[in-house]
């Protein structure tokens, strides 16, 4: 009888302690873009056979193509097997990140409008007086796909996940910072300690780890967000090689109503490589000194 | 308090086949940062901050301590000192090597799982993740190197190759060249110290193998975290100050 009791209480003590495993080596690269295309509106999963469409055309161009650049002179990204063509990429049906019919972030409100209007205007005809008007990405300040959330960039899009008890720390490959959540459901920070990362604190739901993050700042808008943005994020293992991650957004000041994006991730063979991105900003200096000596010539 | 319960059973019905438990927040308490060879109290390299930035004195961490340098080698290491305001790496706030982040004033996470050990450290966000897998040969110098680890009975023991010669070892101009191979030893002495020793091996700057160990210590506040010291922004006036565009 003690024995039996002690069986069960072994058996659900296991039960208990696993915590579900989100390790590995991942990727978030996608072809699926955050915003739903217009002519897709109304559609938000593809066909098996549009998707594998869809991917063909998205691979079938080059990166400055896919990112939107009118510059004639840029980064050779195959050449060193950055391009998304030449990465393992997760397969979905999802024709947006975005979910639900609309598939599009909602729109800014007046004052998130007047606060990114504010900002462009402040930095026009100034683009290259310092340092303080460059992007925070060509800073190497922050990466502009960093988050949380975390988003996939042009490239490198990797991340690994290493879980201690108590604890799930995600590195993502750019640029190098590891995000460590507690995962007690500990209060956040004081309101007055503000991070670029905010401050992420993490439970488990069943299988899916719940990851709640405030106190960000107002120096990196995602998508024209406020210090106030309240972000929750959803990790749930699907199977071995496949990871659901999805994330809410919520910021009144910025937009009428939340609003949720899903993306697949999918295991890739590694390692991270270290991204030392100040370490080797030349492109800043020599940015800064070429509007030097162009106003020089003037 | 309740729900930590659980935690505890968990973790003592995983604790017999488990290895030390290295997670946690941890920290050196010396000033080997200033000088990792035994020191008496200085002048800091800015008259400006008096006090406040003065070097505090510090026994060392260097095993015997001398550090064994080759003549040239040493050579450099006085002219290092000589212009640590503009060579030291810790000024431009890049990532600091191994093993000078384990020992510098800011605290480091570790996360440890099966296959791999991430350390965390606070200082510039810079980060390593030790292989416990098979060992692999470094793919590429990197500024916090590659590390293989493995366990030897009670201690980790990592193995540190692929480092760039970019780093250094504290604000005295201690350095090392692209040669260096550093094996460390993470030994728990109590639940809330644990032993550090790095061996250096590096025979393009020293005529033999020399060691350092410190003691590091947990951080035990309930509360305690990593917070952000992303100090990129702080050296951006220092280094690029002056191409910013004059004002007419």
């Amino acid at each position: 009888m003690a024995r039996g009791i002690g069986v069960l209480i072994g058996l659900s003590a296991a039960a208990f302690c696993q915590t579900p495993n989100l390790e590995g080596i991942w990727t978030n690269a996608t072809v699926v873009p955050l915003e739903r295309p217009a002519n897709l509106k109304g559609k938000e999963f593809y066909t098996p056979e549009e998707a594998g469409e869809n991917a063909k055309k998205v691979l079938g161009i080059t990166s400055w193509e896919r990112l939107g650049s009118q510059a004639d002179v840029h980064y050779n990204m195959s050449q060193y097997g950055l391009d998304l063509s030449q990465v393992k990429i997760a397969s979905t049906l999802r024709t947006s990140m975005i979910v639900g019919p609309d598939g599009r972030i909602p729109p800014l409100t007046s004052e998130a409008q007047k606060r990114a209007a504010d900002r462009a205007a402040a930095n026009r005809g100034h683009q290259f007086d310092s340092y303080e008007n460059r992007p925070l990405q060509e800073r190497c300040l922050i990466y502009s796909t960093e988050g949380p959330p975390m988003m996939p960039g042009a490239y490198n899009s990797n991340l690994q996940i290493i879980q201690s008890p108590g604890y799930v720390a995600i590195l993502q490959e750019m640029i190098h910072s590891a995000r460590i959540i507690p995962t007690d459901a500990s209060p956040h920070l004081a309101a007055n300690i503000r991070q670029w990362f905010g401050d992420s604190r993490g439970h488990w739901e069943g299988d899916t780890l719940v990851v709640d993050t405030t106190n960000f700042t107002d120096k990196n808008p995602f998508h024209g967000s406020s210090k106030d943005l309240h972000l929750i994020e959803k990790f749930r293992r699907l199977d071995a090689h496949t990871m659901l991650y999805e994330f809410t957004a919520d910021d009144p000041s910025t937009w009428a109503r939340p609003w949720t994006a899903q993306m697949t991730w999918t295991t890739v063979e590694g390692p991270l490589f270290e991204f030392a991105c100040h370490e080797g900003n030349l492109g800043l200096p020599n940015t800064l000194s070429g509007a030097r000596a162009a106003e020089r010539a003037k | 308090m309740l729900r930590l319960v659980p935690l505890l059973l968990c973790s003592l019905a995983s604790a017999q086949t488990a290895h030390p438990d290295l997670n946690g927040i941890w920290q050196a308490m010396n000033t080997a940062n200033w000088d990792i060879r035994g020191h008496a109290a200085g002048p800091g390299p800015l008259a400006q901050l008096g006090a406040a930035f003065a070097v505090p004195p510090g026994l060392g961490i260097v095993e015997g301590g001398e550090l064994p340098y080759l003549p040239e080698a040493a050579a450099k290491q006085k002219e290092n000192f000589a212009h640590r305001l503009e060579r030291d790496p810790e000024i431009k706030c890049y990532m600091p090597g191994v093993p000078r982040a384990t020992y510098m004033p800011y605290p480091f996470q570790i996360v440890q799982s099966q296959k791999s050990i991430l350390i965390s450290y606070e200082f510039a966000s810079a980060v390593r993740t030790i292989n416990m897998e098979t060992a692999k040969k470094a793919p590429i110098d990197s500024w916090m190197g590659w590390s293989n680890g493995h366990w030897e009975g009670e201690t980790l023991v990592v193995d540190v190759t692929g480092l760039n010669d970019q780093t250094w070892f504290d604000r005295a101009g201690n350095f090392h060249s692209d040669a260096v191979h550093i094996v460390e030893r993470y030994t728990i002495r109590s639940p809330e110290t644990m032993s550090y020793e790095a061996t250096i091996d590096d025979p393009k700057v020293f005529s033999r193998p020399w060691k350092m160990s410190m003691v590091l210590y947990r951080d035990v506040d309930p509360h305690a975290q990593l917070l952000e010291f992303k100090c990129v922004e702080f050296v951006e006036e220092l280094m690029y100050g002056p191409l910013r565009k004059k004002s007419k």
